[in-house]
């Protein structure tokens, strides 16, 4: 008679750990290979949030009644919290991160905030998992099921009427299938908890014997986590900008807390930056390096990375635009920033509002510099950092304030 | 909470699997799905000091008709044996698998794990006992067999000892006059339930009720199944002549203390309604003449 043997779980290598070792795994999230040494101890949702820095997945109960954490493990929803990551070797996981891109959501995405189905958002990952395995699943599933079938997660703010509503009207969409979750691409995924985790980028990675500076700065592929744009009105002449963006040293000096420690040659250089925000103190080794220096168009593009000893990466694209006007010149930077690891989780709109503010420093040193022509006085050991997290949180308390004060 | 450190063991071969279970001197402990085991480990209620994931294990994720019997291996999750063409042999099974807690679950919780766990509130376990099912257990000195009636000692006690790994069941599948019926009272979907019923009728060819057995579950520390063939023969399988025809067994099946959840006379109202509808409906199912699923 029939006989259906499934070869075991792609992937599953036999291993033996004590309980002290740690067991590599490796496995596929959002469609970009990683490998994790952990104890075995560590759930996939622990996995997915420290050592990957994926917070989207929330965690709530921590045994599998809630909901909050639920993923796609092989295309099937499942609790990330009653998972031990270890078991997931060869699996491909898929994330909220996953589903889609800020500036194109899935479906699914678009539904609950069109049907206003999320409140403060937290059960929403959960939920958008759980709908998506159904409805590509089960596409057959009828609205009178969805209630049972999407009993599994737990919304404390009870939005389960504008949640049904999502999920049916999503369904009513796409009669053929539902789009597949859109943010799957390779990417750099650093955790919080530093250390032991990597991702294998396996196109990019640099044989081990060579130093880490001949290595290309390869960008992630995915949307930036902050996109700044700053424009500067100097009262300098145009040379006076010039001089100061075509060499490298002093355009380094003029970055707030940065120093250029090394030339490599070819336009790359090796440096230093800190950031101290908070408690948190980030301390960046990278390097640089400039892509374009034309004067005839003012512009100077530089593609940098840097990497802090706790696991924090931030990598970014920067173009600098001068352009001549009649009261002197105008400094436009704009910069793509990617952040991963523990510095992601300041949240986009604070990260951008430092980001904004280094350049705003930026233009004002280039100002002086291109003004005296002499070298910006700064210290490295970053008090700057943390006047500009203080300015930061002042200048939204008056916004915020002000609003509050109907203007 | 988190769990507590454990040596954690994932081997290819079954053999290898009882060796750690042996090594491990009764603190070892067999994981599948995981979702069951879990729990209890986060809450440190269990600190086992090996796990012995069998996922690895070859040969356990059959789910194969041998003979005139289904047999799901021990890593099977519920969700594929909710929708394989094979395991529509065995309606009882399809009609109670979309009880067992909710969809996310069943993607990684299996058969074999929940007939294992022993939660006497679980479906599974039930269904096994009214089927009639058979366990194979693999342990140090070689396999052997238990049926599912005798399988289960109380609540989360089952013969397994802690050197066996639980290999594989096997239901019966079904024939042309076989009727289920399958149905249970939670608080919520996906609860695990105040009150269920799983039931079984079989017919000749003449339409006669030749077997009729019904499991009750949530009632008591483990499944407990009776033969009501002499019942059903006397009402004709007519529900509201069941109700009253079925009240000496009830009162003896429903033998828990009332709880938070619910008193014992309210498990014993619901045990009742529940049986007489279901029984009755695998009446009709099987002198129908086919063990179809549906109503
Ligand atoms: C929120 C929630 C709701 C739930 N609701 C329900 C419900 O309504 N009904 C229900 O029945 N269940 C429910 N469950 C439990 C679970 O989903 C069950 O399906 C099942 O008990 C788990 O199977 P598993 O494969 O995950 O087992 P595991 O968790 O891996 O193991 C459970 C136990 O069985 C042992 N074991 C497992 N496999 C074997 C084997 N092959 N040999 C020897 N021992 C073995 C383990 O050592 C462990 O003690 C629920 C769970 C949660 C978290
Ligand atoms: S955190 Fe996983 S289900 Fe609640
Ligand atoms: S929107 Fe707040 S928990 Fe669901």
């Amino acid at each position: 008679m029939t006989s259906i043997e499934e070869p075991v779980q792609k992937g599953l290598r036999p291993v033996r750990a004590e309980a002290d070792d740690t067991v590599e795994v490796r496995f596929t999230v959002n469609g970009t290979p990683v490998v994790l040494d952990l104890p075995a101890r560590v759930t996939l949702a622990d996995a997915l949030r420290d050592h990957l820095g994926l917070t989207g997945t929330h965690v709530g109960c921590e045994h599998g009644v809630c909901g909050m954490c639920t993923v796609l493990v092989d295309g099937e929803a499942a609790r990330a919290c009653l998972l031990f990551a270890c078991q997931l070797d060869g699996a491909e996981v898929v994330t909220v991160e996953g589903l889609g891109r800020p500036d194109d959501l899935h479906p699914l995405q678009e539904s609950f905030g069109r049907n206003h189905a999320l409140q403060c958002g937290f059960c929403t990952p959960g939920f958008l998992l759980s709908a998506y395995d159904l409805l590509n699943n089960e596409p057959e599933v009828t609205d009178e099921e969805l209630p049972a079938e999407l009993s599994g997660v737990i919304c404390r703010c009870t939005g389960y009427r504008n949640i049904l509503t999502a999920v049916s009207e999503t369904r009513a969409a796409y009669p053929e299938g539902i789009p597949e979750p859109g943010n799957c691409a390779r990417r750099t995924l650093v955790g919080r908890s530093g250390g032991r985790s990597a991702t294998v980028a396996e196109e990019h990675a640099e044989p081990s014997d060579e130093p880490a500076r001949t290595v290309e700065i390869v960008l992630p592929e995915g949307e930036p986590t902050i996109a700044v744009q700053v424009d500067t009105a100097l009262d300098v002449p145009f040379d006076e900008v010039w001089r100061v963006l075509a060499d490298v040293h002093v355009l380094a000096g003029c970055l707030p807390g940065a120093e250029l420690t090394e030339e490599l040659g070819e336009q790359l250089y090796a440096g230093r930056a800190q950031v101290a925000v908070g408690p948190i103190k980030l301390s960046f080794h990278g390097i640089a390096r400039v892509l374009e220096q034309d004067r005839e168009t003012g512009t100077i593009r530089v593609l940098a990375e840097g990497q802090d000893t706790g696991g924090a990466r931030t990598q970014a694209d920067i173009t600098l635009r001068a352009s001549a006007t009649a009261a002197g010149t105008d400094l436009r930077a704009d910069a793509a920033v990617y952040l991963t690891g523990r510095i992601a989780q300041f949240g986009r709109a604070l990260a951008g509002d430092i980001s904004r503010r280094m350049f705003e420093q930026f233009a004002e040193s280039v100002r002086q510099v291109a003004t005296t022509g002499e070298a910006p006085q700064q210290s490295h050991a970053a008090p700057s950092a943390f006047r500009m997290v203080v300015a930061t949180l002042v200048d939204r308390i008056k916004r915020i304030g002000r609003r509050r004060g109907g203007e | 909470m988190k769990a507590a450190p454990f040596a954690y063991a994932r081997p290819a071969a079954l053999s290898d699997a009882v060796a750690e279970l042996v090594n491990a001197d009764g603190g070892g402990k067999v994981i599948a799905g995981g979702q069951s085991l879990v729990p209890v480990l986060a809450m440190r209620l269990a600190r086992p000091t090996t796990l012995v994931d069998i996922n690895a294990v070859t040969g356990l994720d059959a789910l194969r008709a041998v003979g005139d019997r289904l047999e799901v291996g021990a890593t099977v999750r519920q969700r594929r044996v909710e929708h394989a063409l094979e395991s529509a042999q065995v309606p009882l099974l399809r009609l109670a698998l979309p009880w067992v807690g909710h969809r996310e679950l069943r993607s990684r919780g299996t058969v074999c794990g929940s007939l294992a766990h022993a939660d006497p509130a679980a479906e599974l376990p039930a269904v096994a006992c009214c089927l009639d099912a058979e366990l194979r257990l693999a342990g140090p000195d070689g396999e052997r067999t238990v049926r599912a009636r005798e399988f289960y000692a109380g609540a989360m006690t089952t013969a397994l000892r802690p050197e066996d790994v639980l290999v594989a069941v096997s239901f019966p599948v079904a024939g042309p006059r076989e009727g289920f019926g399958f149905a249970e009272i939670a608080r919520r979907h996906g609860d695990f339930a105040l009150a269920g019923v799983a039931a079984h009728v079989r017919a000749d060819d003449a339409g006669d009720v030749s077997a009729a057995t019904m499991t009750a579950f949530g009632v008591s520390d483990r499944p407990v199944t009776r033969d009501v063939t002499g019942l059903v023969r006397a009402t004709g399988g007519d529900r509201s002549e069941l109700v009253g025809a079925l009240d000496d067994v009830v009162r003896e099946l429903v033998d828990t203390d009332g709880d938070a959840h619910a008193s014992n006379g309210y498990r014993r109202r619901l045990l009742r309604a529940l049986a007489a509808r279901e029984v009755a409906k695998a009446h009709r199912r099987a002198v129908r003449g086919t063990a179809e699923v549906g109503a």
